[in-house]
């Protein structure tokens, strides 16, 4: 009996965790207005039906690969400016850093909506209201990033630098062909942290987003519920929606649940 | 989830719970974990993120200390500045100017980014809350005029009291869970990293996901509860449109989506606590509840705190959720302090007013911060 507690109670919290994708997943595949249950589970009459309505009626291609640009260019963009900002205030002597790595730290207890309105109404004056700049430059600034490069960097003896520098590398070369190498274990934890920040983002993009071409794929999803659309049609958007996150999850699955662990890292 | 979110860095747990725990616990492990964290803060300070996150609070919390003071790794105070006046032979100095421009041009692209977008905005939310701004772009000074506003404002005090029940439902249900299946994990040693997996599952995808997802669960019509309730002989009961279960049931939805994170703290802290205490404990012939209640928990404590306040933190910033299931309703019985900033600011383009609400936000992380750095340090201590 004992021994037969723990399967059952993990087979149970497995069950409440996996149900609502496996009807999301179900509903998606239903013939149209096959959603109510006993229909849904007729695996017989699974149909793309659902995928193709959604794509032809809504913009979604274009939300996803609204999405995609927001994702990759901030992951790409955020690890190279926090690595080369963490590989400084980590091992560079220059004035006023201590001031300027707690003012990054500080800024991290105010949150992201109490600063919403002056974010927003600066980007608009720049003129980024839905454009891809005004949507991912203003969140480049991640001092979580920077944090979390600078912790991982300072570990590093000094000597592996001091070797390159030597040697006559520039400093450049020293962060590209030393610094670089070195830290690809933290860039590709962050790398999958960025970007599941940015796909699942909502509040900004939708503020910035503000015609329906410039939505990116949570925003579109939120908003397809007051369009024509039939909840087969939504499940099918949000499987889609899902997809990447998986992939990313499936693949970095290691790098994102140790750092949780030993970190404390906030997806 | 937002992208940016106000958070302190955990307790690590490899070391906090020992420093908490009960006399008879600290014994058999004393001297190992002592001896690091003496070396540690000899040496590099700036490896153990507990502190760095408690400076943190420090800074934000009490303005009066400089961030200097508090703050500076000991290696750094050591370390003479740039231009420090002296004897430096001519190279020497001329190495320390060049090493200086390199950190400054490796800083230069994020500290730009940072100074427009995270201070810039974060002075601009102080000012703007202080005046009356509006989409023409005309603004007066009004002082404390939006604050006094606020004040007597029943739509704030009601999205306050929402938020504030939002949170003391949604915290205890993630916590439980996550402290729960934390357990199961940390005692299966069959298909352990499967299951953690797939717990964590939900926690990647976004908010919105989970909350289409279970708006269909909650349908009154054909969700997926009634049908299974309709098949008990139940009434359809009206999660979403109710009142009363509203909240609850959002706070489930977002539960579901949320624990995978202190799920993975808890049992990290779970695996930390070293054998010989629960062995001892065994050997005094504890059973699994007593070993769990007496040993193992007390000396989880600080890592509970700190998911608590992290997940609390969280809750009160909660919007998307809401936005999606049932835009605040009915009747404003899940209007948001977030939502109704959202709405005072893209709503009415009461600028100067939404930000006046981000202020009272602030206030309030910064409180749960600050009450979870009290409670854990004074256990370090």
């Amino acid at each position: 009996m004992a021994r037969l507690r723990l399967p059952v109670l993990l087979a149970l919290v497995a069950l409440v965790t996996v149900t609502p994708f496996a009807v999301m997943v179900l509903v998606a595949f239903a013939p149209p207005g096959g959603r109510t249950l006993p229909g849904a589970l007729d695996v017989t009459r699974a149909t793309w039906q659902n995928f193709a309505d959604v794509l032809g009626g809504a913009d979604v291609l274009r939300w996803a690969l609204n999405s995609l640009v927001y994702s990759l260019v901030s992951v790409v963009l955020i690890l190279l400016f926090a690595s080369m900002a963490g590989y400084a205030f980590a091992k560079k002597r220059f004035p006023g850093r201590e001031v300027l790595f707690w003012a990054f730290l500080a800024t991290l207890m105010v949150p992201f909506q109490a600063t919403l309105i002056p974010y927003y109404l600066l980007v608009a004056e720049l003129g980024g209201v839905d454009t891809y700049w005004g949507l991912i430059v203003p969140t480049l600034a991640n001092s979580q990033a920077v944090f979390l490069m600078r912790q991982f960097i300072v570990q590093l003896p000094d000597e592996l630098f001091e070797a390159a520098r030597m040697d006559g590398a520039s400093e450049w070369r020293v962060y590209t062909t030393v610094v670089l190498p070195l830290i690809r274990p933290v860039l590709a934890t962050l790398g999958v942290f960025v970007f599941l920040w940015h796909w699942n983002d909502f509040l900004w993009p939708l503020v910035i987003g503000q015609s329906e071409a410039m939505r990116t794929l949570t925003v579109g999803l939120a908003t397809l519920e007051g369009e024509n659309v039939t909840i087969n049609q939504i499940m099918a958007g949000a499987t889609i929606t899902v997809i990447p996150c998986l992939l990313v999850f499936g693949l970095l699955q290691r790098y994102l649940t140790d750092s949780i662990a030993t970190s404390g890292m906030k997806a | 989830m937002s992208r940016v979110e106000s958070r302190a860095t955990p307790p690590s747990p490899e070391e906090e719970p020992e420093a908490a725990g009960p006399e008879k616990a600290r014994t058999p492990v004393a001297t190992g974990p002592a001896e690091t964290r003496t070396a540690e803060a000899a040496g590099s300070p700036e490896t153990r993120t507990p502190e760095a996150a408690g400076l943190v609070a420090a800074v934000a919390a009490d303005g009066t200390r400089t961030p200097v003071a508090t703050a500076a790794p000991p290696e750094d105070r050591t370390v003479p500045p740039v231009t420090a006046p002296g004897p430096p032979t001519g190279r020497k100095s001329a190495a320390r100017r060049r090493e200086a421009l390199a950190g400054l041009a490796f800083v230069a692209p994020m500290l730009v980014l940072f100074l427009v977008f995270r201070i810039g905005p974060t002075l601009g939310a102080a000012f703007l809350s202080l005046t009356d701004y509006r989409l023409s772009g005309d603004w007066a000074f009004v002082g404390a005029g939006n604050y006094a506003r606020l004040l007597d404002d029943r739509l704030f005090w009601e999205a306050l009291g929402v938020t504030a029940l939002y949170t003391a439902l949604y915290v205890p249900m993630t916590v439980a869970l996550a402290l729960g299946t934390a357990v199961l994990l940390h005692r299966t040693l069959w298909l352990r990293g499967f299951f953690r997996g797939l717990f964590f599952l939900p926690y990647v995808t976004s908010i919105v996901l989970a909350a289409v997802i279970w708006k269909w669960i909650y349908e009154v019509e054909d969700g997926l509860l009634n049908t299974a309730l309709g098949g008990l002989g139940l009434g359809p009961v009206d999660f979403l449109g109710s009142e009363s279960l509203v909240l609850p049931s959002i706070a489930a939805a977002s539960a579901w989506k949320g624990f995978g994170y202190s799920m993975l703290i808890l049992l990290a802290g779970l695996q930390s606590v070293p054998r010989e205490v629960t062995e001892a404990a065994v050997i005094d012939g504890a059973n699994t509840w007593q070993r769990f209640r007496w040993v193992t928990l007390p000396l989880l404590r600080p890592v509970l705190f700190f998911v608590l306040v992290i997940e609390a933190i969280g809750a009160f910033q909660v919007f998307d959720a809401m936005y999606v299931m049932t835009a605040g309703g009915p009747v404003r019985a899940s209007y948001s302090l977030v939502y109704f900033l959202y709405d005072a600011g893209f709503k009415f383009f009461d600028f100067g007013y939404a930000c006046a609400v981000g202020l009272v936000l602030f206030l309030v992380v910064l409180v749960f911060s600050l009450i979870q750095r009290r409670l854990v340090g004074r256990e370090v201590d």
